[in-house]
């Protein structure tokens, strides 16, 4: 184990909340259960304040595992001078692969998961009846189950990670001439394919925001509509992700023959804040289908087109402002 | 309308204090860094490109410089290389390369070695269980 502030800090919170998790997600399904079943009002109280309880404390362990994301990055980059070979956060990341790669999936679906069920908690607190508690509640398990893997996943990786492992850096493998991320689009678009990847990528980005605007400006909040925005939003999505990797990062980083995002994290750090835009916008728009799925139930019902204003408003503006960011480096370079 | 102009005025302000922050950043961009991965150089295992431009490319290592070698060998005018006795810049197909057990650039694992002198190379190879190369950055090859 590497030991430093930011190793002892994720496994500080990772135990804390393995164990809050467990008692959460057992008294959330608890809970869940005697929801369903008529009692009398003694007893009703008493489940409320109970539920109460277990929300408040869920929720703080919730906004940490928020935070941990970003955390978890920090502190795989705070090991980069310990890991010989390692030039950037992916030559950490080859110290334990598999795990790893794991949690890197793990924690933006959890991230994606904990955002959409705060909306439904904000949904549901805007009432007088807490129509979603139940939905609430079981959602709530399922999420305690995954904070748990995922705050298991970061012990388990920070105290696997010796010191002075040797490895080798992203340049043996991102920038070979087989990496999947040049033979897809190559194979779609020809030799030309960089160029065809960067229109394409502004057009999906720019269709996805006029789109969001357009449902804004309309009111247009059907689910049919916010599911296909939340499906193109995927789409622009791996757009992105091709475009970045090929395209956008080495021009970025003055690096043409390189193509290591975690490099760009550390040799253009404001890209950082760039990507968060990006995330949070295309997010954002998941988020307002998820409560258009789980969050249409009695009295939500006229509070929804309120919250789908916040939310694709907040959507908009984070797209908007990371093609802003991305164009002005493009400009600048 | 107040609340239009808020976020009109708060979307200008944030991207002024970005685009700043991009300024910031250029300017303050390191230039001995290795111009295939960005990775800071250590002068002694340096290879350097001079193209028909008159600019220069510099890179961290002999693998790295390999790696560009065949995208921008139209442009190239001379290629030299840090000899690793001396720190002395030679051209490339003056030296004696070797490629040995010692990694100089652990992050790509760089084993190929540059000297100026064959002594020099000679000794590492027998110091170190290296072999001769032939010259990896050799514009003469089509």
């Amino acid at each position: 184990m590497i030991l430093n502030a930011l190793s002892i800090t994720v496994i500080f919170i990772g135990v804390l909340s393995a164990l809050l998790a467990i008692w959460g997600g057992i008294l959330s399904f608890v809970l869940y259960r005697r929801w369903k079943r008529p009692f009398i009002p003694e007893e009703k109280a008493s489940l409320e304040d109970r539920s109460y309880l277990v929300l408040l404390i869920m929720v703080i362990v919730l906004v940490i595992r928020l935070f941990d994301w970003p955390l978890f990055y920090v502190t795989l980059q705070s090991f980069i001078s310990d890991i010989e070979g390692a030039m950037c956060i992916y030559g950490v990341t080859q110290v334990r692969p598999g795990l790893t790669r794991f949690l890197e999936f793990l924690k933006p679906v959890n991230f994606f998961l904990i955002g959409g069920w705060f909306l439904l908690h904000l949904l549901d607190r805007a009432t007088k009846t807490s129509p979603l508690m139940k939905r609430k509640l079981l959602l709530l398990f399922i999420l305690s189950l995954l904070v748990l893997i995922d705050s298991l996943g970061d012990i388990f990786l920070i105290l696997g990670i010796a010191p002075e492992s040797l490895v080798s850096c992203c340049t043996t493998v991102t920038d070979i001439s087989n990496r999947p991320t040049r033979t897809t689009p190559l194979s779609i678009f020809g030799p030309e394919y960089a160029q065809s990847l960067r229109v394409l990528f502004f057009i999906t980005h720019l269709a996805l925001i006029g789109f969001i605007g357009l449902s804004l400006k309309f009111k247009i909040f059907r689910r049919p509509i916010l599911g296909l925005l939340f499906l193109f939003a995927i789409l622009n999505a791996t757009f992105f992700l091709l475009s970045q990797v090929e395209v956008f990062a080495p021009a970025m980083m003055h690096l043409p023959f390189h193509h290591c995002l975690y490099c760009l994290w550390q040799y253009v750090p404001d890209s950082i804040v760039m990507y968060l835009l990006f995330i949070l916008g295309t997010f954002s728009v998941g988020w307002g289908f998820t409560t258009e799925l789980f969050g249409r139930h009695g009295d939500t019902v006229e509070l929804l087109t309120v919250f789908f204003k916040k939310i694709y408003t907040f959507a908009f503006f984070f797209l908007s402002a990371f093609l802003i960011m991305l164009i002005i480096h493009l400009l600048v370079d | 309308m107040t609340l239009k102009k808020g976020w009109i005025v708060s979307f200008i302000i944030v991207v002024i204090v970005l685009a700043g922050f991009v300024w910031a950043i250029k300017k303050g961009a390191s230039s001995d860094r290795c111009d295939y991965d960005g990775t800071r150089i250590e002068p002694l295992y340096a290879v350097y490109f001079f193209l028909q431009d008159g600019s220069e490319k510099k890179f961290c290592s002999v693998v790295c410089a390999s790696m560009s070698f065949s995208a921008l060998k139209k442009q190239i005018k001379v290629v030299r290389v840090a000899d690793e006795s001396s720190g002395a810049k030679i051209i490339a197909s003056q030296a004696f390369f070797v490629e040995s057990e010692v990694v100089t650039v652990p992050h790509i694992k760089n084993r190929i070695h540059a000297f100026a002198k064959k002594e020099d190379a000679l000794n590492h190879l027998q110091k170190f269980k290296g072999r001769w190369i032939e010259n990896p950055l050799d514009m003469s090859i089509k």
